[in-house]
């Protein structure tokens, strides 16, 4: 079996080479975050049928749980770490002619760390261990969207910053209250313990980590940071930000409440939560002129709807929005990466100055088309079979509540559908104005965008494909006893 | 494996038409008519069978897609692919000036085989899946032209998706409650429903049909999007996709819940079927009067659309033999003629440059004579003039609101047929007839692939109308197959026993009255053959082109029930959708762009967190 720990060493070990490889020659650099991530999904695509069958947990330093730092690779995990560096490689495919600004080695050696924080946040099985990787994605990523070195995303960056800090120090003080109470670090071992404690202190530790998870996590109100930093960072990190970064932050909430916690009694409220996420960020994309601003909001949307359905706490209702949360990365990833790549072509983000592109730059059209399509949850593409699911969950749990949270999630569709189709036009049916140099994509832009279209499709026609993935990962979520299990043996 | 293989013909056309495109146009255009016309065949071979496939598992859900024919898919499966083939053949020339064409010939396949799913679906997931792509190619092929198209298909995309989400809603819930979506195992487990929820139900299954079917108040979409449509696809959009809404009533109310239950739901005069036919009867007055007033030739058919719409509402909403057969009828017969009339139309904007003001047309018939037959046999067609097959429709339709006691309702449905008449005359009298302008003295008839189609929809018009028994024997199938007893048709019309209708009498009649006018007319003295420009009008020569006296046909109606006459619900969802907007803008207002205020909603929201707790221990 592959050490898991190398999703982890692996992109760690080739971000610090970058600056090495660039004393030879600049050129290499951008070719190293590929053959990373090249690595890690191979690896990470061989870890999952062996994971589905008994997943691993990793010590490092040769002690065993719950004296050190360990790493659990259960199927959440291994289907996060899969989501992760696939995104990531597209990603950096994308980046490879994308990024021209100088200094470009920083730039993929801040992607790389980005990724790596990612990783090590969905497998760690150590909360201090944890929040380490937290601020090693969050930090890159202040960095990342300050990258273009203009006003609005050194400002950007600068609030994300700001809110970002808060959030991370909030996290800090919840594992400190955590490690008062039980003198542990290791999660598996907290878990274990949570009914010994003060139930009062142990809701505000959960406050506290709720909280500044929730601020990554883009949730209402904590999301004021995330409509500035997607649309002003350069566009492929937009794309990883939206499908991927903003997923760990809601990765972090749902493990601390359903494996660290056990706290039944606020799924409702996060439900709910997410709910008022989603209606705010469709509202308050409607109106948005600015491509990448609209984007942005919608992650809020999208955001919004996977912690709704992860709310629901039923087993299917987890399963939609781990899907939720493919089907989301897959498209929004799309849609920024095409929307860059039309950005750069005609120099504005203007929606309206992007009119009659679908005659100059049919491919990227087209790919914004389906991304877009897919995110309203059309068939036959993969959001449809989130939503269907989420609706699915969301009634069969058969509370008059849901009942109505189920109706007002699917108005926000309704606003969802108003601007998506309304910029689809803008591609197709209307005429451009000064569009006539423009040319189609080519090379290594347009490969993550044909791959993504095409995973789109295939999922939505075939969700066989990581059905049992999910329901494995959603398996893990809710039965924090066997995740208790495995990590400290027995049970 | 019939039927698969009919929906993988139909989309698979879809995808290879595009691809050829790209290679060579010609080839394109035989590849589409080619892929429509085996679904034609295809389609035909299925009649009389009854197969039930299942096609594609998703285990996940527990549930696995499949499809059916029986007599009511297969009636609007062979409309479906009927209309579809005639307007890509119109479409051959017609479309010739137009850009996209692979995008064009491709996404009408496409809305082809999705509402071929539609109505072959045997489950409700199925349905549904193939209702939305139906939904979003139409969109794409609405918005096609750009322009003022753009504002049209979001209009109808935003409608439709309203819609969907109803009928998803109450999909969802039919599977939490009964575990399966399967029409037939529904058909039974209903039974044991309470009217409450069967209610609901149908609730949520007209909103998702009845916006797609264009029934007042879901009915705003309908004219910006046909009259924005190119002609070709008006008259699909028209002709059978709006009326894919009807096959859903019809699959909903009679094959699923059942004439029982529908009984029973309501209390005293305020039951279903009673308020369905109210709706349809405003549909009616509000289709067919404002179609009075267009000036638009393609506008005046969208609102008929709406208004013959509510003429088929009001036969299946009774739920009897007649009633159905002529809901049913009316829908194929409405299918044939409107289509019939969107090729008319078409024609004649090919011919005089995309011309659609009825005010700057005129004498076309001797230009356009095969065009004019069309148009001639549409709208008598349309209007139900006997030997034409809206007469057998509309009068089964009568007959039911008479037998039923509706006098009222009748009178309505009477006094829409008026409304009809003025409006449809309007249409034929002010492109064929009156003057020819100047400028379109060198018109010609129509190419033959756009002849073609026109011709082949009024022969069927006329044979539906002398042999209505072809038609109506299916629609007894259909009825059997609900379990309803079905209507007796012998090959001229019905038997005596249900009142007897024989258009053969008819006929009869008709030939004798040609015959006495013919003599009348050829006894009496000659009339004399003046020049078209050759006129006066009180003493006074008038300029060629000043005279035609078909401009403003109806202006003292227009002031007597135009102010009556508006629109009120669009301008009710106009308002509404302002409203939200600036709702919307409000709403946004909640990132200030000021960090001090988004750190303060952090607080806030920790704050919140711990007071519920300790203050009322919430969580």
């Amino acid at each position: 079996m592959v050490n898991p720990s190398l999703l982890i060493a692996v992109p760690l070990a080739f971000a610090f080479s970058i600056p090495l490889f660039g004393l030879v020659s600049k050129k290499i650099g951008k070719y190293i975050p590929v053959v990373a991530l090249l690595i890690n999904v191979g690896i990470s695509f061989i870890l999952i049928p062996q994971i589905l069958k008994k997943p691993a947990v990793v010590s490092i330093g040769g002690w065993s749980p719950p004296f050190c730092i360990n790493l659990v690779v259960g199927p959440l995990g291994v289907f996060l770490v899969t989501l992760i560096s696939s995104i990531g490689l597209l990603v950096a495919i994308y980046a490879i002619s994308y990024i021209k600004e100088e200094p470009t080695e920083k730039y993929h050696m801040l992607f790389l760390l980005l990724i790596t924080g990612a990783t090590g946040i969905v497998l760690t099985g150590d909360i201090f261990n944890l929040f380490v990787f937290f601020e090693i994605l969050c930090i890159s990523s202040y960095a990342l969207v300050a990258y273009n070195k203009d006003k609005e995303g050194t400002e950007a960056a600068m609030k994300y910053l700001i809110q970002g800090s808060v959030g991370s120090s909030f996290v800090l003080i919840g594992i400190a209250l955590l490690y008062g109470m039980f003198g542990t670090l290791n999660m598996a071992d907290i878990a274990s313990r949570v009914t010994s404690a003060d139930p009062t202190f142990l809701f505000i530790s959960l406050a506290f980590l709720i909280t500044g998870f929730g601020i990554e996590a883009a949730v209402f109100p904590l999301n004021a940071w995330l409509p500035d930093a997607h649309s002003s960072a350069p566009s492929s990190i937009s794309a990883i930000l939206s499908g991927i970064a903003i997923k760990t932050g809601v990765y972090g909430v749902a493990r601390m409440i359903y494996t660290i916690f056990n706290a039944d009694g606020i799924l409702t409220f996060i439900a709910f939560l997410g709910l008022l996420t989603l209606l705010i960020g469709e509202m308050s994309a409607f109106r948005q002129n600015d491509i990448k601003r609209l984007l942005a909001y919608s992650s809020i949307g999208q955001i919004g709807l996977i912690v709704f359905a992860l709310g629901i706490a039923t087993s299917l209702g987890v399963f939609a929005g781990l899907f939720q949360i493919v089907s989301h990365a897959l498209a929004k990833a799309l849609l920024f990466l095409a929307a860059g790549y039309m950005i750069y072509r005609v120099g504005s983000k203007s929606i309206d100055s992007l009119s009659g592109l679908g005659r100059k730059m049919p491919l990227t059209s087209f790919a914004f088309t389906i991304g877009s399509f897919s995110l309203i949850g059309l068939p036959p593409f993969a959001g449809f079979i989130s939503k269907f699911s989420i609706v699915y969950a969301a009634i069969q749990v058969k509370k008059p509540i849901f009942l109505v949270f189920v109706v007002i999630a699917l108005i926000a569709t309704v606003i969802e559908a108003g601007y998506f189709f309304k910029v689809v036009q803008n591609l197709y049916f209307k005429e451009g104005k000064n569009v006539d140099n423009v040319t189609e994509t080519s090379g290594y832009i347009i490969v993550p965008m044909i791959i993504l279209v095409i995973s789109i499709i295939v999922i939505g026609i075939h969700p066989q494909f990581i059905t049992g993935l999910l329901k494995g990962a959603a398996g893990e979520l809710l039965g924090r006893t066997g995740y208790i299990g495995w990590v400290l043996g027995g049970s | 494996m019939q039927l698969i293989t009919i929906l993988i013909v139909a989309f698979l056309g879809a995808g290879i038409v595009y691809l050829i495109g790209k290679i060579s146009g010609k080839a394109r255009d035989i590849l589409a008519v080619l892929a429509s016309l085996i679904v034609v065949i295809l389609v035909s071979l299925a009649y009389n069978q009854k197969i039930y496939t299942s096609f594609y598992p998703l285990p996940f859900l527990n549930l696995s897609l499949t499809l059916r024919i029986d007599p009511l898919s297969w009636f609007f499966a062979i409309a479906v692919a009927g209309i579809g083939f005639l307007s890509i053949l119109f479409s051959l020339e017609y479309m010739k000036h137009y850009q996209k064409l692979d995008f064009y010939y491709s996404m009408m396949l496409f809305v082809n085989a999705g509402m071929l799913g539609v109505v072959l679906s045997a489950d409700f997931l199925s349905l549904y899946i193939f209702w939305e792509i139906m939904s979003w190619s139409t969109y794409l092929l609405i918005s096609y032209k750009g322009g003022k198209a753009v504002g049209a298909g979001l209009k109808y995309i935003v409608m439709s998706t309203v819609g969907s989400i109803a009928m998803l809603f109450a999909i969802v819930s039919l599977y939490t409650s009964y575990g399966t979506l399967e029409f037939s195992s529904l058909a039974s487990l209903l039974q044991t429903a309470s009217s409450g929820y069967i209610l609901f139900l149908l609730i949520m299954f007209i909103i998702g049909f009845g916006i797609k079917n264009a029934i007042w108040p879901l009915h705003t979409w309908l004219p910006d999007a046909h009259a924005e449509a190119v002609s070709p696809f008006s008259a699909v959009l028209s002709g059978i996709l709006v009326r894919i809404g009807i096959y859903g009533f019809v699959l909903v109310m009679y094959s699923i819940v059942g004439l029982n239950l529908l009984h029973k739901l309501g209390y005293g005069l305020l039951n279903f079927n009673y308020i369905l036919c109210w709706i349809g009867a405003i549909s009616i007055i509000i289709g067919t009067f404002i179609a009075l007033l267009q000036d638009d030739d393609k506008r005046l058919l969208a609102w008929h659309a709406i208004g013959q719409g509510g003429y088929m509402i009001l036969g299946i909403s009774f739920g009897t033999t007649l009633g159905i057969a002529g809901g049913i009828f009316h829908t194929l017969n409405h299918c044939i003629y409107i289509a019939l009339l969107f090729l008319v139309t078409g024609a004649v904007e090919y011919r005089t440059g995309g011309v659609r003001d009825l005010n700057q047309l005129g004498g076309l018939i001797k230009k356009m004579p095969v065009t004019f037959i069309g148009g001639l046999i549409g709208i008598s067609g349309l209007i139900g003039i006997p030997l034409t097959n809206g007469f057998v429709s509309k009068w089964l339709i009568y007959k039911t609101l008479i037998m039923e006691k509706h006098p009222f309702l009748a009178f309505v449905a009477l006094i829409g047929t008026w409304g009809t008449i003025l409006s449809v005359y309007k249409f034929l009298h002010n492109i064929f007839l009156g003057q020819l302008p100047e400028k379109y003295k060198d018109v010609k008839e129509v190419p033959w692939a756009m002849r073609l189609p026109m011709i082949i929809l009024t022969s069927v018009i006329i044979l539906f109308g002398i042999l209505p028994g072809i038609p109506l024997n299916v629609i007894s199938g259909i009825e059997r197959s609900f379990g309803i007893k079905p209507l007796s048709t012998i090959i001229f019309g019905m038997p005596r026993e249900i009142g007897e209708l024989n258009i053969i009498n008819i006929l009869a009649a008709i030939v004798v009255a040609g015959v006495f006018i013919y003599l009348i007319f050829s006894l009496s003295t000659r009339s004399r053959r003046v020049n078209q420009y050759d006129n006066y009008a009180a003493g006074s020569f008038i300029p060629k082109d000043k005279y035609q006296y078909s401009v403003r046909f109806y202006d003292p109606v227009y002031r007597i029930i135009g102010p009556y006459l508006r629109d009120v619900v669009d301008d009710f969802y106009y308002w509404l959708v302002e409203k939200s907007k600036s709702f919307f803008q409000g709403v946004r207002q909640i990132y200030t762009g000021n960090v001090n205020t988004y750190a303060l909603y952090i607080l806030l929201f920790l704050a919140f967190l711990i007071i519920t707790k300790i203050g009322w221990g919430l969580w």
